[in-house]
């Protein structure tokens, strides 16, 4: 057995002699640690949340709006303004290459559904059979519109699932008749779920006609709301913004120098997203976490300190028989080590405890990790270092005389 | 006197305290030697320089001039590592506060010298137990340290100075805290120990504990005022 084996296994008897000191240091560990923990999986969670909506949208998908908004940090265009027309939609797939394929959109929130005595208020898309693959919103059953739908204006509709519980509940709502706006329309389908957007709007709370019945048949609506976009190869997307661009601002005449009347949101701007709200939420976080940790650590220097001078005649014997300073620093900072590592593995417990539940109560979106519980780990042994140390050079510099003269 | 026959030499040995630019001599021009085998007291009123002098001695403490020899090696330029090493091959000390660790039993007490050794020996717990049976303890192995009385506590404590077969014993003051009937067991176990052929240096302010002793040195003012034969 090494000399330092036999002083971790007497550090570790001492700490079962002082075993409510040892609690109490633990628990500030455990506290800051949890805190740590904590904070690194819900930043974890909050940017994989964020960087899900980005795929579920597609990687390869460009979307339109009229204006030039900003709205949480996105191109979110504005309803005032009419910008853009169907021509635009002829326009882009004729001039831009590298299109899969390209939609015009138009729609309209709040707008009034009653089936039967049953009544919501949802947001209605006039859309056409591709748009399905390029917002990767298809059926959950039943069928999507049909390029014969939008040819004869037929009075058909898919519902998203936040309408088909608000009215129908657990009913099959395919073939039933609902009125939009007091017009009948004939349920062909319900659309996948698709949950909350990165703006914080429910997806589901929708209803898709084809774009000729919207116009004809509903609002009379002459300009779009949104052109939609899907690119065949992800890597010159860069250089496919840049035609889109060019080819709207030709067909709106806009000179140079002019700013652009519409807005474009690329996939870059949801992950640009993403980041930010992971690493302003991370800093936040962060902060508290930083601050905790120092409260842990500094209670755990100052009980040790505590400790120091209540081991007094303790470190002086050791030094009378044969303990070198090295031997009694070891000695403080293995059980400083230990206390730290332990309080640090209750804390992990803790707060992975802690973002399970929130995660259950769905306060926030969090994720545990390898990485958290390293990070967390190594944290504790730098503490343990860097608090500990003061008071083990105390102990091991202490003269044994003056501890030893009665 | 022979080489190889002495334990210690200590050769003009001078010790000053200084505090806030205050310069206190405690020790002045102290020369001595202590065979081995043989059982020394030093005695003086209190503040003389006794307990200084057993730690300077005892390679506790160093002195601020002289020369000191410990078993034939010099030790007054030793750093403190090698005076660490020293103390746990070659002296066992016994306080007159005893200096256990508390919620501490006899055995893990006795042992505790054994963790800085060299070597930690495989018959470390049968070598305890024999010693803690020397001293009288067998069964008191298992008491915690504060389960025994004052007496007991001092008999652990010889044995924990005995665990690693010492060449001499420093004792301060072993029976300052003892009643009469414990300073006799106490007393007994140091004559004993000395007639195993251990050196024995005993710091005492009472003469009937000092007789024990083969050899008194007075220390007055921190000097050797009288050497006594009792």
């Amino acid at each position: 057995m090494t000399r330092t084996i036999r002083i971790a296994r007497e550090s570790v008897r001492m700490m079962g002699k002082n075993k409510f000191r040892v609690f109490i240091m633990m628990l500030g560990m455990a506290v800051g640690v949890a805190s740590l923990t904590l904070m690194m999986c819900v930043s974890k969670g909050a940017y994989e949340r964020v960087m899900d909506t980005v795929n579920r949208q597609g990687p390869d998908l460009l979307q339109i709006r009229p204006g030039t908004d900003v709205q949480t940090g996105l191109p979110s265009g504005s309803r005032e303004v009419v910008s853009l027309i169907e021509e635009d939609v002829r326009a882009i797939l004729q001039h831009v290459g590298n299109i899969r394929a390209a939609a015009p959109v138009k729609d309209r929130k709040e707008i009034e559904v009653i089936y039967e005595d049953k009544f919501t208020l949802t947001r209605i898309f006039g859309v056409i059979p591709v748009w399905a693959q390029i917002r990767n919103f298809g059926p959950s059953q039943g069928e999507f519109i049909s390029e014969e739908d939008v040819s004869f204006a037929a009075r058909v509709c898919l519902i998203g699932q936040t309408v088909k519980k608000n009215l129908f509940g657990d009913q099959d709502p395919i073939g039933q008749t609902i009125r939009i706006n007091n017009v009948p329309f004939t349920i062909k389908g319900d659309l996948q779920w698709k949950g909350i957007s990165s703006a914080g709007r429910d997806r589901d709370n929708r209803i898709v006609i084809p774009i000729t019945t919207y116009t004809r048949r509903l609002f009379r609506d002459m300009h779009l709301t949104q052109i939609v976009i899907t690119v065949e190869d992800t890597k010159k997307i860069n250089k496919t913004i840049e035609d889109v661009k060019t080819t709207l601002r030709d067909q709106h005449n806009i000179t140079s120098g002019e700013p652009d009347d519409f807005a474009m949101r690329t996939p870059q701007d949801l992950i640009d997203l993403a980041y930010g709200t992971s690493r302003s939420l991370m800093n936040l976080l962060t902060g508290i976490a930083a601050v905790s940790l120092l409260v842990a650590g500094i209670v755990i220097m100052n009980i040790m300190l505590a400790s120091v001078a209540a081991r007094k005649s303790e470190i002086g014997i050791r030094r009378a028989i044969g303990a070198r300073k090295k031997d009694v620093l070891k000695q403080f900072m293995i059980e400083g080590l230990f206390i730290s590592l332990i309080g640090g593995l209750m804390g992990i417990f803790l707060g992975m405890g802690g973002s399970v539940i929130l995660s259950s109560l769905d306060v926030t979106a969090s994720k545990i990790t390898p990485m958290a519980i390293a990070v967390v780990i190594l944290s504790c042994g730098l503490i343990a270092v860097v608090f500990g140390i003061f008071p083990a050079k105390k102990a091991a510099n202490q003269n044994p005389i003056d501890t030893l003269r009665v | 006197m022979l080489e190889e026959l002495r334990m210690i030499k200590a050769n003009k040995i001078e010790k000053t305290y200084s505090k806030a630019a205050i310069l206190t001599p405690v020790l002045n021009n102290i020369t001595l030697s202590i065979q081995k085998g043989e059982y020394v007291a030093i005695m003086g009123t209190s503040g003389s320089g006794k307990s200084t002098l057993m730690y300077i001695l005892g390679c506790l403490d160093k002195p601020t001039k002289g020369e000191l020899e410990l078993d034939g090696i010099d030790v007054y330029g030793m750093d403190d590592d090698a005076l660490s090493a020293l103390r746990n091959k070659k002296i066992g000390f016994v306080f007159q506060q005893f200096f256990l660790l508390e919620r501490t039993t006899a055995l893990d007490n006795v042992l505790l010298p054994l963790i800085y050794a060299d070597e930690y020996p495989d018959d470390a717990i049968q070598r305890g137990r024999q010693v803690l049976a020397q001293v009288g303890l067998e069964d008191r192995v298992e008491y915690l340290a504060n389960e025994l009385s004052g007496g007991q506590q001092q008999r652990v404590a010889i044995a924990r100075a005995l665990i690693n077969d010492p060449d001499v014993i420093f004792a301060d003051e072993p029976t300052g805290n003892l009643d009469s009937q414990s300073t006799a067991e106490i007393l007994d176990i140091l004559d004993h120990l000395h007639q195993e052929g251990r050196t024995i240096v005993i710091v005492t302010h009472d003469l009937t504990v000092a007789n024990h002793a083969q050899r008194i040195l007075e220390l007055k003012d921190g000097r050797i005022a009288e050497i006594k034969n009792p």
